[in-house]
C-alpha cells in the first residue's frame, strides 16, 4: 500500500496544530483533508495475526477483506475505492496502542475495523476515541465492551456473554434441572459472564451450588473436573475463554463428561473449532450465525466465500469471519448514505440502525442500540451434530432468541458514551 | 477423607507429567548448564510432527495420505512416539551447532541465543502449520474414561503417568548404567579429562543436546492429547520446566522429579480446596523453597556460579 | 572480544559530545520523524524504552547481572502511576514519584531474595519473579483491570508552579519524556564513571575477587537492581501515560525477554549508548518488517540469533571496532582473544 501523498497531510495539520494545543486543548481542533473525489479511503484493520487469537484473527480479517472486495467491485463508496492497511495488533493491548496511533497519524486512515481480544479492542479504541476515529470490533465478546469501557466512535457486532447467558440459562434450567455448579475463568471476562448467569438463576429460580474460579492459563483442569463429579450438580454453566476453553474441551472429551451434567459454553468461535472431532464440542454453546443456517442468501454467501478463499484450510465461513464481514459492509453503507466520511455523520448513520434479517441471513431483524453501540441481533444456541457425514456440518441449531430476549440491560445501565462535542471530527 | 485421596492421585499424576516437561531441560541445564529457552519450541515441534502423522489430512489429498490413513491408528501412534521426538532432536543438534560459538562464553549467551531460537521455531510452526488449533489422535485403547471409586479418571491421562515414569526411568538408566551416561556426566564438569580419555567433547554435547530435544519432542508428543497444540504452546512448557529446576535445584536428576511432583501436588490440591490459587500454588512453593535453601532442594554448587 | 571497561570513556565530564548528539537527535525528532516516514507517537515510545533500557544496562552490561524478569518493574511503574492518578489525585509529579517508589520497593524486595545468587541461578530467579508479578496482575483484576488493563489513565499537565504544560498532544508528552531521559542519562553516564561504576564492573569480572578487595557485593548487588528497577518504574509510569493506560502483558516473559535483546543487539554489553541504538532498531525494525510481513518475529529471531553467535558486542561494538580500525590500523589487531 502505497502512501499517496497529497497537497496537505494530516501529519502535517497535527504537527502544525500542536504548538496550539496547549491554548486549545489537545483534540478540539477539527480535520480536513485534501478531498479530491477520486482519492481512495483507507481503511485500517487491526486483527491479531499473532498470539492467542491468530487464528480468529485470520477469519476476522478474511470477512472484511470480502466486504471491501465486494464493495470495490460495485466501484468503491462515494465513488472512491477502498484500500486497507493491515497491522498486527499480536494479541497484545499495548501492541493494539500502537498500532491505532499509528494507522491513524501515519496512514491517514478514516476507519479502524477489527478485534477478537478484549483487551486489544479496548486498547485501540481509547486511541480512537481521542481522534474520533470509528472503530469497529468485531468480534471481541467481552460484557464491558459496550459497558463501562464503550466508547461513541465504537461499535460492537458480537453478541456477548450476557446475550449467550441470557440465551441459555432458562431453558436448561427448565431442560436440565436446578442445581448448577459455575465453572469460572479468574479474569474480567470470565466473572462478568458468571454474574449474568448468576443473576438469571436467581431470577428463574435455580440454585448456583458453587462456583469453581480457575486462573488463567489452566492447563490441568482435572482437580475441578473431579470437584464437579464430586458435588454432582444437573448443570454446569463454563465461563472458560481463549486457549484455556480449548485445554477444557480437549479434557472433558478425555473424561467423556459432555453429556453429564449438562454444560453451558458461553460461545464457541468458529475457527477455534473447525477441524476437531465432535466430542470436544461437549454441551450447548451460543452463536451469531452458522453457514448451514436455512435461510435465503446463505448458500450463495458461503459459495462466494469459498470463490474469494479457495486456499484456506477453513472451507466454510464461520461466526467470526460473518461479523467481520458485516460489520464492514454496513460501515460502508453507512458511509454511502452518509454522503460523507465526517465522522459524526457516519456515527450517526449507525447508530439505531436496523438491519432487516434477511439482509444479515438470521432469523430477526437486528439493531445497533444507540445507547451502547452494541448489535442487537438473533442469537442461536447449538451443540455438536452427532452422526453427521459432513466435516464440515459441526453445529446442531437447537435454538434461537429474539434480540429484545436476551438484550443485556446491565450493560446499557454501565455504559456512557462520550458527548459527540467531545469526539473530534474529521473527513478523509 | 475419600474427598482428599483423589486429589492427591491427581496431584501425583500431574507430577509425572510435569516431571516429563521437565526432563529434557534438566538433563541440558545439569549437564551444559545451558538454559535452553527454546525447550517449549521444541516441545512443539514434536507434538506438530507427531500431528501430521497422526492426522493425514494435514498431508493433503495425495494418493500418499489416503493410503497412510488407512494404517491402524496404534501404528500411526507408535510411529508418531518415534519421529517426533527425532525431529525435535535434528532441531536440537541444529541448535547445538549454534551454540558451539557461546561455549566459553558466560552462560547468558547460551540462554540469549535459545530465547532467539524460541521465537524462530515458533514463527516457523506458524508458517508451516498455520495458527489454529490442532489436534492429536490417540488410539481408542488408551482413550476414554476409567472408572474408580465411584469417579472417573481419563485412560489417556494415567497412560501419559506412566510413560512418564518410564521416560524418567529410562533416561536415569542412561545417565548411571551405561558408560555414555558416565562420560556425559563427566564431561560437564572436566571436559578435560573426557577429552584425554579420547572422547570428542564436540560430539557429546551434540548428544546431550540431541537428547535433552528430543525428550522435550517427547513430552510433546504425550501431553499435546490433554493439552491441545497451538504455535505459542511453549511457553506453557517453559515456565513450569523452569520452576521445577529452581525448587529442585540445578543438576540434580532426582531433585527435578521431586520437586515435579512436589508441584503436581501443590497444584492438584490446591486445585481442590482454592482453585483460584491453583496456579499461583506453584509460585508459593518455589518462593517458600528458595526461601529456606538458595539452590533449591537438591542443588549443587554450580561451575557456573563463578 | 571487547568489553566495557576496554571502551575508553572520558571520566569528569559531565557533558559529553555523545550526549549533545543525543539530545539533538531527540529534540529534532518531531521534525525529521514523519520525513522518514515515521509517526510522532512512535518517537514517544521509543524514548520511554530508551529509558528504560539504559536503566536496565546498569544492571546487564556494566554489573552483569542478567535480569530477565524486567519487565515486572515496568509494569508496576505503570500501574502505580495510574492507581495514583485515579486513587489518589490527578498529579504528574505525584503519579511518577509513586512509580518510581513502587518499583523501587519491588526491586528492594525482590533483590534482597536475588543478592546472594550468581550466574544461572540469578537469571533462573528473575524469571520466577517477574512470572508471579506478571500473574499476580492478572489475578488482582480488582486493583489493576486484570487483562483489559487500567484503562482511562489521564496525562496530567506538567506543572512547575509558575508554568504549566500540557501533555495531552504526543509532541508535547514526547518532549516531556525526553527532558527525563535526558537527565536520567546524564545521571547514569555520571554514576557509571563514578567509583560505583567501577565497582559494578569489578563485580561482572570476578564476585570474587571484587569479595577479595573488600566490596560488599550482596549490597551493591541489591542496590544496583533496586536503582534499576527504580528506572524500569519511572519509564513504566511514563508508558502508562503514553497509552493512557497500563497492561500486563509489558510484564511477560517475552516482553522481559525483548528488553534484552534490544539491550543486546545495540552492544550494551561494551557501550553505554549500546541500549539506545537497540532500541532503536527494534522499533524501526518492527514497524518497517511489521507492515511487510506478518512474520517479522522470525526475522527478528534470525537477527538476534546470529548477533549473538557472530557479534554479541552488538551494533555499538561493531561501529567501536570500525572506528579503531579507521582510527590506529595497528592496534587492535593483535587484541584480546577472549574475555
Amino acid at each position: 500500500m502505497t502512501d499517496i501523498r497529497t497537497g496537505i497531510s494530516r501529519r502535517g495539520l497535527l504537527a502544525g496544530g500542536a504548538a496550539g494545543a496547549a491554548f486549545m486543548g489537545p483534540w478540539t481542533h477539527n480535520r480536513v483533508y485534501a478531498q479530491a473525489t477520486d482519492k481512495p479511503i483507507k481503511i485500517g484493520i487491526t486483527s491479531d495475526a499473532s498470539g492467542q487469537y491468530a487464528n480468529s484473527g485470520a477469519s476476522d480479517r478474511r470477512g472484511m477483506m470480502m466486504a471491501i472486495a465486494e464493495a470495490n467491485e460495485r466501484g468503491g463508496v462515494l465513488g472512491r475505492r477502498i484500500e486497507t492497511v493491515h497491522l498486527d495488533t499480536e494479541t497484545t493491548p499495548a501492541t493494539g496502542s500502537r498500532v491505532a496511533e499509528r494507522l491513524i497519524t501515519r496512514e491517514e486512515c478514516g476507519f479502524l475495523i477489527g478485534a477478537v481480544s478484549s483487551g486489544v479492542a479496548n486498547a485501540i479504541s481509547q486511541v480512537a476515541q481521542k481522534y474520533g476515529t470509528i472503530y469497529l470490533n468485531t468480534n471481541s465478546s467481552s460484557p464491558t465492551e459496550s459497558g463501562e469501557n464503550c466508547h461513541r466512535v465504537k461499535f460492537v457486532w458480537d453478541g456477548n456473554g450476557t446475550n449467550f447467558a441470557k440465551a441459555t440459562v432458562k431453558t436448561a434450567i427448565e431442560a436440565r434441572g436446578k442445581r448448577w455448579m459455575l465453572l469460572t475463568n479468574d479474569y474480567v471476562w470470565g466473572h462478568n459472564t458468571a454474574a449474568s448467569t448468576k443473576a438469571l438463576l436467581a431470577e428463574f429460580g435455580g440454585e448456583a451450588m458453587d462456583e469453581i474460579l480457575v486462573p488463567q492459563g489452566t492447563r490441568d483442569f482435572s482437580a475441578a473436573l473431579l470437584s464437579i463429579q464430586q458435588a454432582k450438580p444437573d448443570v454446569v454453566a463454563a465461563a472458560i475463554g481463549g486457549d484455556d476453553q480449548k485445554v477444557l474441551r480437549q479434557q472433558v472429551a478425555q473424561l467423556g463428561m459432555g453429556d453429564s451434567p449438562a454444560w453451558i459454553n458461553n460461545q464457541q468461535d468458529w475457527p477455534d473449532v473447525y477441524g476437531l472431532p465432535l466430542d470436544n464440542l461437549f454441551g450447548v454453546f451460543g452463536t451469531t450465525w452458522y453457514y448451514k443456517l436455512d435461510l435465503p442468501g446463505v448458500a450463495d454467501f458461503v459459495q462466494r466465500y469459498q470463490a474469494m478463499y479457495p486456499d484456506t484450510s477453513m472451507r466454510v465461513p464461520g461466526n467470526v469471519f460473518y461479523n467481520g464481514y458485516m460489520a464492514t459492509r454496513e460501515l460502508l453503507r453507512a458511509v454511502e448514505r452518509a454522503g460523507t466520511t465526517n465522522n459524526i455523520a457516519v456515527i450517526k448513520e449507525l447508530e439505531g440502525l436496523r438491519m432487516p434479517a434477511a439482509e444479515r441471513m438470521q432469523h430477526h431483524d437486528a439493531y445497533i442500540d444507540p445507547n451502547t453501540h452494541q448489535v442487537q441481533q438473533t442469537i442461536y444456541l447449538a451443540t455438536a451434530n452427532v452422526g453427521t457425514q459432513d466435516p464440515d456440518d459441526m453445529f446442531e441449531i437447537l435454538s434461537w432468541s429474539d434480540p429484545d430476549a436476551v438484550r443485556d440491560l446491565d450493560a446499557a445501565a454501565k455504559c456512557t458514551l462520550e458527548p459527540y462535542e467531545a469526539t473530534p471530527t474529521y473527513e478523509v | 477423607m475419600t474427598l482428599l485421596l483423589p486429589h492427591i492421585l491427581n496431584g501425583l499424576t500431574l507430577g509425572l507429567l510435569f516431571a516429563m516437561i521437565a526432563l529434557g531441560f534438566t538433563l541440558i541445564v545439569g549437564v551444559m548448564e545451558t538454559i535452553n529457552l527454546a525447550h517449549g519450541s521444541l516441545f512443539a515441534l514434536g507434538a506438530y510432527a507427531a500431528a501430521t502423522i497422526l492426522s493425514p489430512a494435514i498431508l493433503g489429498d495425495t494418493a500418499f495420505a489416503a493410503w497412510w490413513g488407512t494404517l491402524p491408528l496404534g501404528t500411526r501412534y507408535a510411529l508418531a512416539l518415534v519421529v517426533g521426538p527425532a525431529v525435535a532432536a535434528l532441531a536440537g543438534i541444529v541448535l547445538e551447532l549454534c551454540l558451539r560459538r557461546t561455549y566459553g562464553k558466560a552462560p547468558l549467551y547460551g540462554l540469549l541465543l535459545t530465547f532467539g531460537a524460541a521465537l524462530v521455531i515458533e514463527e516457523a510452526i506458524r508458517i508451516a502449520w498455520g495458527s489454529g488449533e490442532q489436534f492429536l489422535q490417540v488410539p481408542a485403547v488408551i482413550n476414554g474414561p476409567m472408572f474408580m471409586l465411584g469417579l472417573i479418571y481419563a485412560k489417556y491421562k494415567l497412560f501419559a503417568a506412566g510413560f512418564a515414569i518410564l521416560a524418567i526411568f529410562a533416561v536415569w538408566l542412561f545417565l548411571e548404567r551405561t558408560p555414555y551416561g558416565a562420560v556425559i556426566k563427566a564431561g560437564a564438569h572436566d571436559s578435560e579429562m573426557v577429552r584425554a580419555l579420547g572422547y570428542d567433547i564436540g560430539r557429546l554435547r551434540m548428544l546431550v543436546f540431541a537428547l535433552g530435544a528430543g525428550l522435550a519432542g517427547l513430552a510433546g508428543v504425550v501431553m499435546a492429547p490433554i493439552w491441545g497444540l497451538r504455535p505459542h504452546i511453549g511457553i506453557d512448557v517453559v515456565i513450569p520446566a523452569f520452576l521445577i529446576i529452581v525448587v529442585g535445584g540445578v543438576g540434580s536428576f532426582w531433585g527435578a522429579v521431586v520437586s515435579a511432583i512436589l508441584v503436581g501436588l501443590a497444584v492438584g490440591i490446591s486445585g481442590a480446596y482454592a482453585p483460584a490459587w491453583s496456579m499461583m500454588s506453584m509460585y508459593i512453593l518455589l518462593v517458600l523453597v528458595v526461601g529456606l535453601r538458595a539452590r533449591g532442594l537438591f542443588g549443587r554448587k554450580s561451575q557456573l556460579e563463578l | 572480544m571487547i568489553s566495557l571497561s576496554d571502551v575508553p570513556a572520558r571520566p569528569g565530564a559531565v557533558i559529553t559530545p555523545q550526549i549533545v548528539l543525543f539530545a539533538a537527535v531527540l529534540l529534532t525528532a518531531p521534525f525529521w520523524l514523519p520525513m522518514v516516514g515515521l509517526y510522532q507517537y512512535i518517537g514517544v515510545e521509543v524514548a520511554i524504552w530508551i529509558l528504560y533500557a539504559l536503566g536496565f544496562n546498569l544492571l546487564f552490561g556494566y554489573a552483569g547481572l542478567h535480569s530477565f524478569g524486567h519487565g515486572a518493574y515496568f509494569g508496576v511503574g505503570a500501574y502505580a502511576f495510574g492507581l495514583f492518578q485515579q486513587e489518589v489525585a490527578v498529579s504528574l509529579w505525584g503519579g511518577l514519584l509513586a512509580a518510581i517508589a513502587a518499583a523501587c520497593i519491588a526491586g528492594m524486595v525482590v533483590g534482597a531474595f536475588l543478592s546472594h545468587r550468581r550466574g544461572i541461578y540469578y537469571a533462573l530467579m528473575t524469571i520466577a519473579f517477574g512470572q508471579m508479578f506478571w500473574f499476580t496482575a492478572i489475578k488482582a483484576h480488582g486493583v489493576t483491570g486484570g487483562e483489559d488493563g487500567l484503562l482511562g489513565i489521564p496525562r496530567p499537565p506538567a506543572d512547575f508552579g509558575i508554568v504549566s504544560f500540557d501533555l495531552s498532544d504526543n509532541t508535547s508528552l514526547f518532549y516531556f519524556v525526553v527532558a527525563v531521559l535526558l537527565v536520567v542519562t546524564i545521571g547514569l553516564w555520571r554514576l557509571v564513571h563514578s567509583p560505583f561504576g567501577r565497582v559494578l564492573q569489578a563485580l561482572r569480572q570476578s564476585e570474587t575477587r571484587a569479595a577479595f578487595v573488600g566490596i560488599h557485593v550482596w549490597a551493591v548487588k541489591w542496590a544496583v537492581f533496586a536503582l534499576s528497577a527504580a528506572i524500569a518504574g519511572l519509564a513504566g509510569g511514563l508508558f502508562s501515560m503514553a497509552q493512557q493506560s497500563a497492561y500486563p502483558d509489558v510484564m511477560s516473559l517475552h516482553q522481559s525477554g525483548f528488553i534484552v535483546m534490544m539491550t543486546l543487539i545495540g552492544g550494551g554489553l561494551v557501550s553505554f549508548w549500546g541500549p539506545v541504538l537497540g532500541v532503536a532498531l527494534y522499533f524501526v525494525a518492527r514497524d518497517v518488517l511489521g507492515s511487510l510481513t506478518e512474520t517479522w518475529l522470525l526475522w527478528y529471531g534470525l537477527m538476534f540469533m546470529i548477533v549473538v553467535m557472530l557479534r554479541p558486542e552488538g551494533l555499538a561494538g561493531a561501529i567501536h571496532l570500525l572506528s579503531e580500525r579507521l582510527r590506529a590500523p595497528r592496534a587492535r589487531a593483535a587484541g584480546q582473544p577472549a574475555e
